[in-house]
C-alpha cells in the first residue's frame, strides 16, 4: 500500500507555499497518498479573486523570491501541487475556520486546486493515518 | 558498471532535464519510466547537483535497477533499468 503523507500547512507566505510544492513533487515521485489541510493563515492563498500579500519570505519580496525561480525555470507553487495531483492522489483541504477568516464558505470560493471543506476532525483522523506528518 | 559499459548501453529512452532545478528531473524521471517496459534502460540528463543522489535513490525505492551515473562536462547522465 502506498505510504501517507499528512501536512498541516499553517502558512501563506510564498516560500512556505513553495517548499510543499516542492515536496508534494518529492511524494509524488515516490507514489504517496497526501493529504494536506489548509490552517488558517493559509487560506488566503488559496482564495479565487485573492488579495494576499505574499511578501514574508524574510529576505525577500515575494516578487524576488518568484523571479529568483523565473530564472532556474522552476513552476510557482500552484503548478507543483497541479503536477503532483496529475502523478498521486494529493487532496488539498480547506479547513472551514480558516475558510471562513477569509471570507469563503464554500468550495468554489477557493482556486481550483481545494478539493472539500473539512473540519478538524478529518485533519487529526488523517494524522492519525498518516505514516508521516508535517506541519509548516 | 564501468564508464565504458555503462557509455556502451542500448538506451532505450533518453530523459534530457539539463533544464530544470529540482525537483524537474526527479519528476521527468518519474513521468518517463512509465513509458518504457520491463527490463528497458532509461537515462536522465542532468545539470541540478541534488539529482545525483535523488535518483539513484528514487529507482532503489521504486525496485527499479540503478546502473550508475557518467560524468560528462556540465552535466551527468545517471542510468537505470525499469523492473
Amino acid at each position: 500500500m502506498a505510504k501517507k503523507l499528512t501536512i498541516g500547512l499553517g502558512s501563506g507566505c510564498i516560500d512556505k507555499l513553495t517548499s510543499v510544492g516542492v515536496i508534494l513533487s518529492g511524494a509524488a515521485a515516490d507514489d504517496m497518498e497526501v493529504d494536506v489541510f489548509v490552517l488558517l493563515n493559509a487560506a488566503g492563498a488559496f482564495l479565487q479573486n485573492k488579495k494576499v500579500d505574499f511578501s514574508c519570505s524574510g529576505n525577500q519580496t515575494a516578487e524576488e523570491f518568484q523571479k529568483s525561480l523565473d530564472a532556474l525555470s522552476s513552476p510557482g507553487w500552484i503548478e507543483f501541487f497541479e503536477m503532483a495531483k496529475e502523478m498521486t492522489s494529493v487532496k488539498v483541504y480547506m479547513c472551514s475556520l480558516a475558510g471562513k477568516v477569509v471570507g469563503g464558505e464554500k468550495k468554489e470560493d477557493f482556486i481550483d486546486l481545494v478539493d472539500d471543506i473539512c473540519g478538524i476532525g478529518e485533519y487529526i483522523t488523517s494524522i492519525q493515518e498518516a505514516d508521516v506528518n508535517l506541519f509548516i | 558498471m564501468t564508464t565504458e559499459e555503462l557509455q556502451a548501453l542500448n538506451v532505450d529512452k533518453s530523459v534530457d532535464a539539463r533544464g530544470t532545478a529540482c525537483p524537474g528531473p526527479l519528476l521527468a524521471a518519474k513521468k518517463a519510466i512509465g513509458e518504457i517496459k520491463s527490463g528497458q534502460i532509461m537515462e536522465v540528463l542532468s545539470a541540478d547537483e541534488g539529482t545525483k543522489r535523488d535518483i539513484p535513490k528514487w529507482a532503489a525505492k521504486q525496485g527499479h535497477e540503478y546502473l550508475g551515473t557518467v560524468e560528462e562536462s556540465g552535466y551527468f547522465k545517471i542510468y537505470m533499468k525499469k523492473s
